[in-house]
């Protein structure tokens, strides 16, 4: 990447906003002589070559990545032939009409939503009663953060085992013993995706919950000592120092949580694998099945069509939670 | 007086009730995430037919021949040492190249090239890599990297690396100048003045991007899915995945291998849990 000659072409130079430590040189004249353009070049070198290596490795693995699947959607590339044609937007309008990749997207997204507002539903209130003084909380964080140390996929096995319909379904053998019928967790279509938002819920809900923890942590004490002399009760400095406390942890909770839940592969390739039809493929899965099946072309259609609305999911959260933290603020 | 003297004990007795009510709510809570956990555990130990008639029970005998069985079919240390230098790597090039791109950007942050560099990384946070797989898939190919682990580790290393830079760069901003200026003035350059003096104070940062790195890269499974065939070069993940294909009935045999499967993170966890909480707690800094 050519940084230093850039710089020098640039025809005025750009109001050279001099770092504060720039020689006077600089800052006196207002021509920049070439003798002292190459001495900065040679004061900047250092930082730009400890740049250089993570801007190498992020562009080769994650950008030209991004563009060449980008290229790819508009081509019809298989395995089934070795001619590849550009077909211009006919992956998109196949994903866009074909019934299980609809369905699938919809299921990521509903997936996504579902896992964030239950781990938040259940993490914040546990975090605040972790941060009051009640006995063993440090055992109890423990406990609560330890299934995000496991591996999804062994705990989508795990709990395909205790959903099973089978006899020894740990689940629906306690249903029998309270005298319930036995349920089809994963087997019925409109249970299904539900029973693997519920693990993955049991999975994170500590993880989220140690965030909250932490942002707790940074509330200014002086702020609810302040409230109290303003006369504020518990409910009222809970609303007036607490919560806004907790917007940046909110927020963290909120998008990571989003785009991670966009993401969702392991989970459905060990507790459904897709089934039953395909009432729990998501994009992923779908793409890897695409992909396993040699259509090249159209499983990088749908990744860039997800690409997409995440970025447009990502940025409308960003602006929400800007005008959230102005009104509070 | 006398009716504020009065009130005074009740309400501390209802507070007292509350938080009784919220230690037996934490405590079912617990309860119901250890169950899994335990059911997974002694379910290994037991017979098929023990299993199915007394699940929830300890096994009657203990019996650890399954958990040598399934060490041998998942050829154990080999995908073990696989996944442990995939960590290695990953963490290792994540931490090296953050915390260098981080400080520099940090330190140069009015030029206008570290901006758009800066802007360019953080792009990476706001979608998931694994939708543009298809162009990674072929850029690994034509590097040659398919099927080797580099070609795992410069993938987590270039994921995770938007998210180590900004908190590299958030924290290089409590870092005072002058400490690097004076090393400066003693003849120092700029990167021996970086690792000396500056990579030393930014241990919180190190801690959580290992942390957190530390868990991804073990327990990522699609990467290795994607880019790792043959068999001598799998992950434990893989191993698990591949016999619960083939025996997908046989869970008596398939419980042995998942708890092995998870076994080194929970020990991780298990020993450095101050640091693993705290890492992932630090990450709200960025």
């Amino acid at each position: 990447m050519p940084h230093a000659p850039a710089e020098q072409l640039r025809p005025p130079p750009p109001t050279t906003a001099p770092s504060p430590r720039s020689g006077p040189s600089l800052a006196a004249g207002k021509k920049r002589r070439p003798g002292a353009a190459r001495a900065q070049v040679r004061r900047n070198l250092p930082y730009v070559l400890m740049v250089l290596p993570a801007l190498i490795i992020f562009g080769i693995f994650f950008i030209i990545p991004v563009i060449r699947t980008a290229l790819l959607s508009l081509t019809d590339q298989s395995n089934h032939s070795r001619e590849t044609s550009f077909i211009g937007l006919e992956n998109y309008a196949e994903a866009l009409t074909n019934p299980q990749i609809v369905a699938g997207i919809q299921h990521s997204l509903i997936y996504a939503i579902a896992v964030v507002v239950l781990q938040n539903l259940l993490a914040l209130p546990v975090a605040l009663l972790l941060h009051s003084k009640i006995p063993f909380r440090g055992a109890f964080r423990t406990i609560f953060f330890g299934p995000a140390v496991l591996s999804v996929l062994v705990v989508g096995y795990l709990w395909s085992y205790v959903f099973s319909s089978n006899d020894y379904g740990l689940l629906n053998t306690v249903l029998r013993g309270v005298g319930l019928a036995n349920v089809n967790w994963l087997g019925d279509p409109n249970l299904a995706l539900g029973s693997i938002i519920a693990t993955q819920v049991w999975q994170w809900f500590g993880y989220q919950m140690v965030i909250y923890l932490a942002a707790l942590q940074t509330i200014n004490p002086d702020l609810y000592e302040a409230a109290a002399l303003d006369g504020a009760g518990r409910w009222k400095s809970f609303c007036s120092v607490t919560l806004p406390g907790l917007i940046p942890a909110f927020q963290i909770t909120v998008v990571t949580g989003l785009i991670s839940g966009l993401k969702v592969f392991d989970i459905v390739i060990s507790m459904t694998n897709g089934g039953p039809g395909y009432a729990t493929e998501t994009v992923l899965t779908l793409m890897y099945r695409k992909f396993s099946e040699g259509n090249y072309g159209l499983a990088a259609s749908f990744g860039i069509l997800f690409l997409l609305v995440s970025l447009l999911i990502g940025s409308l959260l960003l602006r929400v939670f800007r005008r959230l933290e102005t009104r509070f603020s | 007086m006398t009716t504020t003297a009065q009130r005074l004990p009740s309400i501390r007795r209802t507070r007292r009730r509350t938080s009784t009510l919220a230690l037996i709510c934490l405590i079912a809570l617990a309860i119901l995430v250890l169950i899994p956990i335990y059911y997974l555990i002694v379910t290994t130990l037991k017979s098929t037919t023990e299993a199915a008639s007394n699940p929830m029970g300890l096994p009657s005998t203990l019996d650890l021949s399954v958990y040598v069985d399934a060490f041998n079919r998942m050829e154990y240390p080999r995908a073990f040492l696989n996944t442990f230098l995939i960590t290695l790597g990953s963490v290792a090039g994540v931490v090296a190249l953050g915390s260098m791109a981080g400080y520099a950007l940090h330190r140069k942050a009015k030029s206008r090239l570290a901006s758009i560099a800066f802007l360019v990384l953080l792009s990476g946070l706001m979608f998931p890599y694994q939708m543009s797989i298809l162009g990674l898939y072929e850029v690994v190919k034509g590097l040659g990297l398919m099927n080797s682990l580099l070609a795992v580790i410069l993938i987590n290393i270039a994921v995770n690396l938007p998210f180590a830079t900004l908190l590299f760069y958030s924290f290089t901003a409590t870092i005072p100048r002058e400490l690097e200026e004076a090393a400066g003035i003693d003849g120092a350059g700029v990167f021996r003045t970086f690792l000396t003096i500056v990579f030393p104070l930014l241990r919180p940062a190190v801690v959580t991007v290992a942390i957190l790195n530390t868990l991804s890269a073990w327990n990522d499974f699609m990467g290795p899915l994607y880019f790792l065939h043959s068999r001598d070069k799998q992950v434990i993940l893989q191993e698990v995945y591949r016999n619960i294909g083939q025996f997908s009935i046989d869970w008596a045999s398939l419980f042995p291998m998942m708890v092995l499967g998870v076994l080194p993170l929970v020990v991780f966890y298990l020993i450095l849990q101050r640091y693993v909480i705290g890492g992932v707690a630090g990450s709200i800094k960025g």
